[in-house]
């Protein structure tokens, strides 16, 4: 379990674009993707979201019809794992021995939501319940696996917003493991009715779009996309001549059993998940200076993130810069963990901390923070949290660090 | 690696509740298999299924979450409650944080699914109340909840192999020295819903599911839980437990395979699962009687086993065909090592598929010191697990 962790590869689909230059020049301009909805028609107390418009490529290896029956997660999946692999130069045979692990929380409920949709309306001539055979939330990895070739160990794994994290985790640890020397994790989630009713039902989903941090936030926004790391062996990278875009230093998973929707008061897993990764990377909570943050923007999470932040950071806390991607991404629930690492990968190598939109008045609750304000701040950093919180209670962290080692 | 012990059984399937139940009914060739009763089969519709018998919720849950709790929850709970109890643990001195918590589903919460499109199509808003059952981890996040575990967790989709793909995890967990008992296993439910998409698909038999007979067309389906309780084997040892079986970790991986299909060709999965059963006395396999995997399984089970003639042997023709039927493969796989016994499969009527020597009929007493499941599912995906006498 000692390995050094390379990110070697980076894919990204995002309501910003649909790859990494496109997130990486809205993360620098500070361009929010948070827009009204148009994906499918609802009425509530919400109608903004993190749409991906871009055009995203469709895997020309299926046959015609297995690529009509994907998902739109299945072709975020697809478009942000192949530029991930073409980012870290995988040949097929490195490809074919790598682990893949995929998080997500929805599969094709997009595509399932016509399907009901149609036996409500009674258009039963028009409507078959088998297409749901084809929304399977493992069903993203197999087209992955699939279409570039990827057959080492694979794992899908759903823990709600920290899905993606999570399969990080496991990525990870399949290479510590020595079951594969290269691993692709992958985020996917697309916006569906069903996340946009029950959040709202919730009353989870701020109408305007999202302020995390802010005294005035009123919820989160919805996005969609998927995020995608090629994990690798550090010596094996080096041996190949492949260029560590960042290290993956440490990881940690915990759990707060406490409620199905809420968050801990205390924040009991998020704190373990935190104290755990930097325990993990063996580094003082003093060695972090970047937190890319959950940052949700609901009242609840926002509060006990802060909180775990305090309680792990000090009074150091006022000093470490701090930003939520969902401020201009949405929160893309299964892809969260997976797009939000890609930007503070992003963040390490560039020297650039991407800002938190529409903060207008830090909340005063939260004490002194440096919550790094639109459009952004140069910064150069040698090791970031990135932190992601699960409905359910189930919660990641991950310790990130530059790739040069300094 | 921590080496891992089994220490503890929780089943619920259409044999019944715990293990008792399962592993009587599988050894005496008992078909849980019946018309179906929780709903309404269409007229002409195949109406056997393998329905589990009703759990009262309140003998499961003690906490505030029975209110609300679903049936998949309800499933993989009560399987978690009867391992622990079969492990003689109690769940409320286990150190929460040095407990993890592995599950598995394919589907997740299909009906109220439904339920709550319905509502959200009719009237344009979304029921609060039932939104959290449909989090594909609410399994997961009601079990840690009642039974306050704290330690790593994680809900896991592999298609029907989703069972496998969990206890696989939880071995992992267990070998790193992560936690001290981890539960891990899958569920799956019997809905209107599922059983509608069987039946425009067409993979259900009119009749009894004939497992890895050549004459088969089709599976049975069927719903339930099955939960392992891990642990390191020393630690085992050490408390006095009952260790069933060793659970040794395979990587696994997945082989060429249409999408949202079974592989064509046997021969890369022949190539997986080679090193894992040249040594086995048991094989359980997947087969459900869906000629597209029984047919490319039994292909591959006879390249792997190069001419030995290894018991093989299938639950799924006692159960039904499910997500999360590996599990309750892995349990039966670790109860045969303990008992020495190889259950039957029921329904097929000899010759088997490839030649294999099929257990049918009377259980077979033999001794057992490596049982493998291997673990297949659509779009190719090879989750094995292998378990050995301790």
């Amino acid at each position: 379990m000692t390995s050094t962790i390379a990110i070697t590869g980076l894919g990204a689909v995002s309501a910003v674009g649909g790859d990494v230059p496109a997130l990486s020049d809205a993360l620098r301009e500070g361009r929010c993707g948070i827009a009204p909805l148009t994906l499918f028609r609802y009425r509530g107390r919400s109608s903004v979201a993190a749409e991906v418009r871009a055009t995203i490529a469709v895997p020309d290896a299926l046959p015609v019809a297995t690529v009509r029956r994907l998902s739109r997660p299945d072709r975020f999946a697809f478009a942000a794992a192949s530029e991930a692999c073409r980012d870290a130069g995988l040949d097929p045979a490195l490809r074919r021995a790598a682990a893949l692990t995929l998080g997500a929380t929805t599969g094709g409920m997009f595509e399932s939501e016509e399907v009901y949709r149609r036996r409500q309306a009674g258009e039963a001539q028009r409507f078959r319940l088998s297409r749901l055979l084809g929304t399977s939330l493992t069903t993203a990895a197999s087209v992955v696996a699939q279409t570039l070739g990827i057959h080492g160990p694979q794992a899908t794994v759903s823990t709600a917003c920290s899905s993606s994290a999570l399969a990080i985790a496991l990525a990870a640890d399949a290479i510590h493991r020595g079951r594969a020397r290269v691993a692709l994790a992958v985020g996917t989630d697309s916006l569906c009715r069903l996340t946009y009713a029950g959040f709202d039902a919730l009353q989870a989903l701020d109408p305007e779009p999202c302020r995390p941090f802010d005294a005035g936030r009123k919820g989160l926004s919805l996005g969609e996309g998927a995020g995608a790391l090629v994990l690798e062996d550090a010596a094996h990278a080096h041996a190949r001549g492949a260029k560590p875009r960042a290290l993956l230093v440490g990881h940690a998973g915990g759990t707060d059993a406490h409620h199905v929707t809420a968050p801990h008061p205390d924040g009991a897993g998020a704190h373990a998940a935190l104290r755990g990764a930097l325990a993990a990377a063996c580094l003082p909570a003093d060695a972090i200076d970047y937190v890319n943050a959950h940052g949700s923007g609901t009242r609840q999470n926002d509060a006990v993130e802060v909180a775990v932040l305090r309680a792990v950071l000090g009074s150091r806390l006022a000093r470490v810069p701090i930003s939520s991607t969902k401020s201009q991404i949405g929160h893309t629930l299964g892809a969260a963990g997976a797009l939000e690492a890609v930007v503070t990968v992003l963040a390490l190598e560039g020297g650039v901390l991407p800002p938190t939109l529409g903060l207008r008045e830090a909340d005063p609750g939260f004490g002194q923070l440096d919550l790094v304000p639109t459009p952004g701040r140069r910064s150069p950093i040698g090791v970031a949290a990135s932190s992601s919180y699960g409905f359910g209670g189930h919660n990641v962290t991950l310790i990130l660090a530059r790739g040069d080692g300094r | 690696m921590t080496e891992v012990a089994v220490t503890g059984v929780g089943v619920v399937s259409a044999l019944g509740h715990g293990k008792a139940a399962f592993w009587t009914g599988l050894v005496d060739g008992v078909s849980g298999l019946r018309p179906i009763r929780r709903f309404a089969v269409p007229a002409g519709a195949p109406i056997l299924g393998g329905e589990v018998p009703p759990i009262a919720v309140t003998d499961v849950v003690r906490s505030a979450i029975g209110r609300r709790i679903d049936w998949v929850s309800l499933l993989a709970l009560t399987a978690c409650r009867l391992a622990l109890d079969d492990a003689g643990l109690d769940p409320a001195r286990l150190d929460p944080a040095r407990t993890g918590l592995g599950l598995g589903s394919a589907w997740g919460n299909l009906q109220e699914t439904a339920v709550f499109l319905d509502r959200l199509f009719a009237r344009g808003a979304g029921n609060p109340l039932l939104f959290p059952n449909l989090v594909f981890n609410a399994p997961l996040s009601y079990a840690s909840i009642e039974l306050g575990i704290t330690g790593a967790t994680a809900m896991l989709a592999a298609q029907e192999a989703s069972g496998e793909a969990a206890i696989a995890w939880g071995a992992d967990v267990i070998g790193d020295g992560a936690a001290d008992v981890c539960l891990a296993g899958g569920a799956e439910e019997l809905s209107p819903v599922a059983h509608q998409v069987l039946r425009e698909t067409q993979q259900m038999t009119s009749g009894v599911p004939r497992p890895l007979d050549p004459a088969a067309e089709g599976a049975c389906p069927g719903e339930g839980a099955g939960v392992l309780v891990l642990e390191p084997l020393a630690r085992a040892r050490a408390r006095g437990a009952r260790v069933y079986a060793r659970l040794v970790a395979s990587p696994g991986g997945s082989v060429p395979a249409p999408v949202h299909g079974w592989p064509r060709a046997p021969e890369a999965l022949a190539a997986l699962l080679g090193p894992l059963v040249g040594d086995a006395d048991l094989l359980v396999a997947a087969a459900s009687g869906n000629p597209a995997l029984d047919g490319v399984e039994a292909a591959a089970l006879a390249t792997a086993l190069g001419g030995r003639r290894t018991p093989v042997t299938s639950i799924r023709g006692a159960i039904g065909d499910f997500g999360a039927a590996g599990a309750l493969a892995a349990a039966a796989a670790a109860l045969a090592i303990d008992a020495g016994l190889v259950p039957p499969t029921l329904g097929l009527v000899p010759p088997a598929r490839a030649g294999l020597d099929v257990v049918v009929g009377a259980a077979r007493r033999a001794p057992v010191r490596v049982a493998v499941v291997d673990g297949l599912a659509r779009g190719g995906l090879c989750c094995p697990l292998r378990l050995e006498a301790a």
